[in-house]
């Protein structure tokens, strides 16, 4: 009767524990959906921001020169990498995916002085394991809806470039492609490259058309600034520095924003698929369980009968 | 109306596209001034300064939107709008939109030593709530109420 016990025990915790992978399995679907759509969001905003840029600094003869957030320098000493990592676990393996591929693309580089932005708890790793400097942690808020969240992040990002403290800044975040497909990536923010011949920010979903590429600038030039054979070119007001000096700023902060909607979303379908892969698993687990139960309690009531029969051939005799 | 005299109008903020659709004619508020943008006005790029922008819509309704900084980008015969933040006229609690602003300037008058970068905040802050209610006394005033 102990071993029908126990295992009934067993059976209730296994249930007790499915019961809230399945509960959290729900909430990040939940989650996932939102992050979603505040992705596709912010695409218009980041593809006209960059358009515009990409068109300033076409039309000047300056080219990275224009503005210092758009030189590259020749000499890399220091390099920032703004890692986004997930506050808590149980999402399988998206932090160690991002935090390997952060490090190993820090590794490929060589031996440069790297230091690591932290956004998210997980990311701590980078000092306890493999020994980076970290410069500075932010909190990461699970559910993000408003650009103000990444300011302070863009603002110290801008100023250690400007400073001189970094010659590069890149991020380090996971790209949610689909539900079931998100791939790591690092990509330079700073200095903004205007020479990028791929889409300039992360694309979510399968449709190719979204991304800016030199097609659709091309294109909205046909459509926009060309009337009866004439080209049309932009007046800029103050001047195209005044509005380089205020669009720049506000492109890191949008792609740094993406880039954390992007993680979101990507960490999300991690845990969700990650949690109903637990469901499974609790659900195998009982039926294995109840199985067990079943033999057992067979097992007690044969060994029972046997007793008792036995007992009376013991007295009839 | 012909076609050509239509002018498309797209207006972005960071978290959503506020409004996008076919008009007249937009009022901006820039930083050198306000300007009034016609179909087939030459393509220009200038910073928004927080106010109140004027849509005239195709079916004769004038939309008011509030904005608090941004960019404007006009194309031939397209416009498009990059705000930190927008917010159509309707959409504002007047009241709200008052005491934030009041309670802006109060932290502004607390505050004794505040460094530049704070207090550009602050002002920035309470410059983007006049526009606010600017916006919803100018929309009620069109509307006759």
């Amino acid at each position: 009767m102990a071993k029908t016990k126990e295992i009934q025990r067993r059976i209730k915790s296994v249930n007790n524990t499915k019961k809230i992978t399945k509960a959290m399995e729900m909430v990040a679907a939940a989650k996932m959906r939102k992050s979603v759509e505040a992705v596709l969001k912010t695409r218009t905003y980041a593809n006209l921001a960059w358009t515009t840029i990409l068109n300033i600094s076409g039309a000047s003869d300056k080219g990275e020169d224009l503005h210092p957030l758009l030189k590259v320098r020749a000499e890399i000493k220091r390099v920032g990498v703004i890692l986004l990592s997930s506050n808590r676990g149980l999402c399988g393996s998206f932090n160690s995916n991002i935090i390997n591929k952060a490090v190993s693309a820090v590794k490929k580089h060589g031996n440069i002085d790297t230091e690591f932005i932290l956004l998210g708890r997980k990311g701590l790793v980078v000092n306890s394991r493999y020994g980076y400097k970290v410069a500075a942690e932010f909190d990461k808020i699970d559910f993000v809806s408003e650009i103000k969240e990444v300011m302070p992040i863009a603002r110290l990002a801008i100023n250690d470039f400007l400073s001189g403290k970094y010659d590069k800044i890149f991020v380090a975040y996971t790209d949610f492609i689909s539900a079931t497909n998100q791939v790591p990536r690092v990509k330079q923010i700073l200095p903004v490259d205007i020479d990028a011949e791929d889409e300039y920010l992360g694309v979510v979903g399968k449709d190719e058309k979204v991304g800016t590429t030199k097609e659709y600038i091309a294109d909205k030039e046909a459509k926009y600034l060309r009337d009866d054979g004439y080209k049309y070119i932009f007046t800029y007001e103050p001047s195209s520095e005044a509005v380089l000096d205020q669009m720049i700023p506000r492109l890191i902060e949008v792609q740094l924003f993406q880039a954390l909607l992007e993680s979101n979303a990507s960490e999300h379908s991690v845990r969700m698929a990650s949690m109903h892969q637990a469901t499974e698993a609790a659900n195998d687990i009982v039926d294995e369980l109840v199985l067990f139960y079943n033999k057992a309690r067979q097992a007690a009531i044969t060994s029972e009968i046997a007793e008792i029969s036995a007992g009376a051939n013991a007295l009839k005799n | 109306m012909p076609d050509q005299k239509r002018i498309k109008f797209e207006i972005a903020t960071p978290e959503r596209v506020v409004l996008k659709e076919e008009i007249f004619q937009v009022t901006v508020p820039t930083v050198e001034g306000e300007i009034t943008v016609l179909p087939k006005h030459s393509p220009l790029v200038s910073i928004l300064k927080p106010g109140v922008l004027e849509v005239k819509k195709i079916d004769g309704e004038i939309e008011i939107i509030s904005v608090s900084g941004g960019f404007v980008e006009v194309l031939l015969n397209k416009v498009i709008i990059l705000a930190d933040t927008a917010e159509r006229a309707e959409e504002i609690d007047l009241e709200r939109a008052e005491e934030a602003k009041r309670r802006a300037e109060e932290s502004l008058k607390n505050i004794r030593s505040v460094d530049a970068a704070q207090f550009a905040n602050i002002a920035a802050q309470i410059e983007k709530e006049l526009a606010r209610s600017r916006s919803v006394k100018r929309w009620r005033h069109l509307k006759g109420r």
